[in-house]
């Protein structure tokens, strides 16, 4: 300490003695000169008139009470002011958010953008299956007819009096399900298909960078069961739309029958005549019209076996949708079984969650910081104009 | 010298004294006794600030308001009530400065704050003459220097908290203030 801080040091206690005592105490003549200012400037102390000491007394002891105010509004302090506005940046944080981040491959269709279709191959070979099941369905027709089938004959009409109608139905539906949960949703169309002895047809799945993207099933699903089949099917997912169509295929049934069965007397009365036959040239034009005849029966007969593969089993197209979570609105029986199904549910929920708040919180920090910063800056300014009132 | 000016050494030791070191709270009972004991060195300070004896009693009032609104947010840490209260009342006064700086300066004339009543000596009238006279030639910053020391009864650390300085600066100030006043008062003697 040098000796002029010193000096100062010892005239400021001069002056809080005199302050502390109310008389001149020190012995050397500046300190006491300077502590006799110190007591003439503390009389110079205003006194606070006393009505207005006992007003401002008695607002003390009520309390500064308030003009009367709605009674619904709460009174909140800081604490509460501060959390209410930290939950309204946070709410407006995550609307921006939502309204800045663009659409994931969720909503991408099938086969666009970065998507890759991948073609999954069906259980069977399609002939092989339909013949399979067709000869499950409808005992087969017996000959020995070749395998060249010519087109199928369709007759207009709707073949009057009789009493089984052959249908053919079809319907499809759309089911809309997060693209994580895609792939479960595809698992889950094959399973329902199969409980209800049905089969796929056709197949395809496409992926994304965030995890299926879309997908189509063709199937078929044997008509009796055909409404509880579809039932289970729209639990899958979020049915976006479903449509069912039968249309009456009776009378092409009736008339590729009825025209099998004239191929065949057709067949019996030429081998007759091939029995007969005296002649060679009798014997090859006879069996040039066998071979007409059998290439008639098997195109019929092909053209009758598909029409009842058609009325046996609907076709059913199913159409695979990615939505974002935020958009699904489906039950729990879409999105697995048990526990296992509802850990995932929690599990994705959670991760969403974090996600948002990841995103809210990367919007935040940096708002939070300029805004700290311009509240200090603010103080700052303040704190000089007020000071400014003394220059 | 008037007694309530007389200030009491124990005052924040008693209102803190309740509180937890933690508390950021004063009760409605250690508000009304931090009342009493700092309400006419508040007056004084403000009074002398801003040499006007209405616009004072409003701002004393709005100060006083003030804390009691805020008593929830006062932190120990950051120094006494006593402190507190005379920040909150340093910042009104500065408001009411502000706004009214344009039609009164500081470099104004003294107001009569304390007009000497018949019964007072002759020279002592003369030398608070000589000593209003003298604070009329100080600076703003001076005069809130010479008013939380004199009229607030506030130690140097007290301004130093106050004015958001350290204590030596404070202090260094001040004693810079007095000198200037004691040789005012030489040259209008």
């Amino acid at each position: 300490m040098s000796e002029r801080d010193a000096l100062i040091d010892a005239q400021l206690d001069a002056v809080d003695e005199a302050l502390s005592s109310g008389s001149v105490t020190a012995t050397e003549d500046l300190e006491r000169e300077l502590q006799e200012l110190a007591l003439a400037l503390r009389a110079e102390s205003p006194d606070p008139d006393s009505g207005f000491a006992a007003e401002l007394g008695g607002r003390v002891r009520d309390g500064f009470p308030r003009k009367p105010r709605l009674a619904w509004l709460p009174r909140l302090g800081m604490p509460q002011l501060a959390g209410l506005g930290v939950a309204a940046s946070i709410l407006a944080a995550a609307v921006v958010v939502a309204a800045l981040v663009p659409a994931s491959e969720d909503n991408v269709d099938l086969g666009g953008g970065g998507s890759a279709a991948v073609e999954q191959p069906a259980p069977e070979p399609l002939e092989d299956s339909i013949d399979k099941r067709l000869r499950q369905a409808a005992p087969a027709e017996s000959g020995d007819a070749p395998a060249q089938s010519p087109a199928a004959t369709s007759d207009e009409g709707f073949a009057p009096g009789r009493r089984e109608r052959a249908i053919e139905r079809s319907a499809s539906l759309t089911l809309a399900a997060p693209g994580d949960r895609l792939d479960r949703v595809a698992e889950g169309v094959t399973t329902v298909t199969e409980r209800y002895g049905g089969f796929v047809l056709r197949s395809s799945l496409g992926t994304g960078d965030e995890g299926t993207a879309g997908g189509s099933y063709e199937l078929r699903i044997p008509e009796a069961r055909l409404q509880p089949a579809l039932r289970d099917l729209a639990k899958l997912g979020e049915v976006r739309s479903r449509t069912q169509s039968g249309e009456d295929v009776t009378s092409q049934v009736v008339s590729a029958s009825d025209r099998l069965e004239a191929a065949r007397a057709q067949r019996r009365g030429l081998l007759r005549r091939l029995e007969s036959a005296g002649t060679d040239t009798a014997v090859e034009a006879l069996r040039a019209q066998l071979d007409v005849n059998a290439r008639e029966i098997s195109g019929l007969r092909a053209s009758l076996r598909g029409l009842r593969l058609r009325t046996a089993y609907a076709a059913v197209s199913v159409e695979l949708q990615a939505i974002g979570d935020e958009d699904s609105g489906f039950g729990d029986d879409s999105r697995g079984d048990g526990l296992s199904g509802a850990l995932d549910d929690s599990l994705s929920t959670l991760s969403g969650s974090l996600e948002l708040l990841v995103r809210a919180l990367g919007a935040l920090i940096p708002l939070g910081l300029l805004a700290a910063l311009g509240w200090l800056g603010v103080r700052a300014l303040l704190r000089r104009r007020r000071e400014g009132a003394l220059v | 010298m008037n007694p309530l000016h007389v200030r009491s050494g124990g005052v924040n030791e008693a209102i803190a004294a309740p509180m937890a070191p933690a508390a950021s709270d004063i009760p409605d009972e250690t508000f009304a006794c931090l009342y009493e004991h700092t309400f006419p060195r508040v007056y004084a300070y403000v009074a002398s600030l801003l040499r006007d004896r209405s616009a004072a009693e409003d701002v004393t009032a709005l100060a006083f308001e003030r804390a009691y609104r805020k008593r929830r947010s006062y932190r120990p840490g950051r120094g006494s009530p006593e402190q507190w209260v005379f920040g909150i009342a340093r910042n009104a006064a500065l408001d009411e400065l502000r706004r009214r700086k344009h039609r009164a300066g500081l470099e104004g004339d003294p107001e009569d704050v304390g007009a000497p009543t018949a019964e007072d000596h002759a020279e002592l009238s003369l030398r608070r003459e000589v000593v209003r006279a003298a604070m009329a030639g100080l600076g703003g910053q001076e005069r809130d220097l010479v008013a939380l020391k004199f009229m607030g009864g506030l130690s140097n650390a007290e301004i130093a908290q106050v004015l958001g300085t350290s204590e030596s600066s404070a202090g260094t100030r001040l004693h810079r203030t007095i000198t200037k006043l004691r040789e005012a008062c030489h040259e209008r003697a």
